[in-house]
């Protein structure tokens, strides 16, 4: 059965339970990125728009890492060239040794914001179209996506069709999408900005289960700088036209991390430094 | 029973509260007796409204005939369909995903839609003869431009977000059109298909009536002229008996793809 799939020792051992802390995988092929010199211009109007500007990322294998920044930074469209769906007008893209040029579901999955599942599916069969569309035999492809939906939480919830669940349980789906090809890499694109507060911080507290779970290399973009203090290893700050990298802030808080470190000081000195440097660029 | 929001005064409500569906039934009941007791009565002339039993006495009485004629009009219908629904659905996939072909056809197409066509049978008729193809061509072509129409806008409906997710996973243009923009599309597509359909059947009839020597069509005609009130309404019957059970086969389909529609939210056991 095993064949060909490549053996990632990523699922937890059956009998043993939840992992004792950091049981970290790692996977076979390497998840790490690096971001060269990458801009992004686009004409609109007859005006020729600079929407990114000399883009540099260096993310080791492994890492969580959160792009934050007002709306109109170009983070979403950084995201999709990560995924890549959008070229980028210059620079260069290197993920797991590889230039990427095009999306490759079998280094990067992507989490796209609300709704992205196909209302036509079933729970199952929406984690399972990855791999039928690569022909991956019948058997071989349920167990795969069963195997990814116990690991989101939603065992039990297979024949279930989107409009039949929550929108925290939508999103839990499409990271089991995500995830269902074994890509090293992870990108999310504000996937939790259509919950409420509490499915919010639930979700990211299970979205750090999986990634300790399977010790992928995630980049998640969002707005909430709560969020991206609460989530990440590091934390990308960009600012509004052209977008631009201002800061980067290591998150030095321990993990696990828990709803109540939110209400430390260091909580609120890292929230305050990335708010500072996203006003400063609102005002100039 | 749910109870509605509004409150009445207690006493008289309970009594007039009848559910929709009883009260079709008794509405379709009503006109049903009407149509034996006004003709029977005298109140309206037999001759512009023969009484029911009348009709259906006619129409067992000439059931090998009907039977014929009535097959030789759905064996059109059939055929026009296929071209009109298939024709439609395909094209309309394609044209929708090609913003260029779009921008040719679409206007095209929604200025032929205007046109009342039925002008065309009769150039139908010197070109295919009075024989079923030239009823085939007429009603294909008269259902198959909503379906064309209505597939196209159905496909520029569809969520970008569906077509972002298939592109991420480089799923081919076959599987992305296949697995993705015709299931998107399916209720938009269920919807010009209910009205193509029954345009096909129209424009089936319609033909019969106009040249033709088979088909229902074809029958009402002839027996208008011979002013044999049962046997031109035991045809009018026929005809609504086809419409009912095309609705009734769009509804099917309809109700089996109740998930495309997100908003509703239907129960679990399905029934």
């Amino acid at each position: 059965m095993a064949g060909k799939a490549t053996p990632l020792p990523e699922a937890p051992s059956p009998g043993a339970g939840a992992p004792g802390p950091s049981l970290r995988a790692l996977p076979s092929r390497n998840g790490s990125i690096r971001v060269t010199g990458l801009e992004h211009t686009y004409a609109a109007a007859g005006r020729v728009t600079k929407a990114l500007e000399d883009i540099r990322l260096d993310i080791a294998p492994g890492r969580f890492v959160v792009i934050v920044g007002p709306s109109g930074c170009g983070k979403s469209s950084l995201l999709m060239m990560l995924a890549g769906l959008v070229a980028p007008t210059a620079g260069r893209i290197v993920c797991g040794g590889r230039a990427l040029t095009a999306p490759d579901p079998d280094l990067v999955g992507v989490v796209f914001q609300e709704a992205s599942l196909y209302p036509w599916l079933t729970a199952q069969e929406n984690v399972e179209f990855p791999l039928s569309l690569r022909r991956v035999p019948r058997a071989e492809r349920t167990q795969r996506a069963r195997d990814k939906l116990a690991l989101v939480g939603l065992a039990g919830f297979e024949d279930r069709y989107p409009h039949e669940l929550s929108g925290g349980m939508k999103q839990r789906v499409s990271i089991a999408r995500g995830l269902v090809q074994n890509p090293p890499v992870l990108l999310l694109d504000e996937p939790f900005a259509a919950l409420d507060e509490q499915t919010r911080i639930s979700m990211g507290d299970e979205l750090l289960r999986i990634w300790e779970q399977t010790g992928k290399t995630v980049v998640f973009v969002t707005h909430s700088l709560t969020e991206a203090a609460y989530l990440a290893d590091q934390i990308v700050v960009m600012s509004a036209r052209p977008g631009r990298i201002v800061d980067r802030v290591e998150v030095d808080l321990p993990r696990p991390r828990t709803y109540a470190m939110m209400g430390t000081p260091r909580f609120a000195e890292l929230r305050q430094r990335i708010w500072e440097q996203i006003r400063s660029q609102a005002d100039g | 029973m749910a109870d509605t929001a509004v409150r009445r005064p207690a006493g008289a409500a309970p009594a007039l509260r009848i559910a929709p569906r009883t009260l079709r039934v008794l509405l379709g009941f009503c006109v049903l007796v009407a149509w034996e007791v006004l003709p029977r009565s005298g109140a309206i002339p037999t001759l512009f409204l023969p009484s029911l039993s009348d009709t259906l006495a006619a129409l067992a009485d000439g059931a090998p005939e009907y039977g014929r004629h009535l097959l030789f009009t759905l064996r059109a219908i059939a055929v026009s369909m296929a071209v009109a629904c298939g024709l439609g659905i395909g094209a309309g996939l394609l044209i929708g995903s090609v913003a260029r072909l779009r921008r040719i056809v679409q206007p095209l197409a929604s200025g032929l839609y205007a046109v009342p066509l039925v002008i065309l049978y009769p150039l139908f008729t010197a070109w295919f003869g009075i024989g079923p193809q030239s009823k085939i061509v007429f009603a294909s072509l008269y259902g198959l431009l909503p379906c064309l129409l209505g597939t196209i806008a159905g496909v520029q409906t569809i969520d970008r977000q569906y077509l972002l997710v298939a592109r991420s996973l480089r799923a081919t243009r076959r599987q992305t059109v296949l697995r993705v923009l015709l299931p998107a599309a399916i209720p938009t597509v269920l919807t010009s298909l209910r009205i193509g359909g029954a345009l096909v059947i129209v424009g089936v009839v319609v033909a019969e009536m106009l040249t033709s020597a088979e088909g229902i069509g074809y029958l009402i005609t002839r027996s208008r002229t011979l002013l044999d009130s049962p046997r031109v309404f035991a045809g009018i019957l026929l005809v609504v008996a086809m419409v009912f059970a095309f609705d009734g086969l769009v509804r099917l389909l309809d109700h089996r793809t109740r998930h495309w529609r997100l908003s509703t939210r239907s129960g679990d056991g399905g029934a």
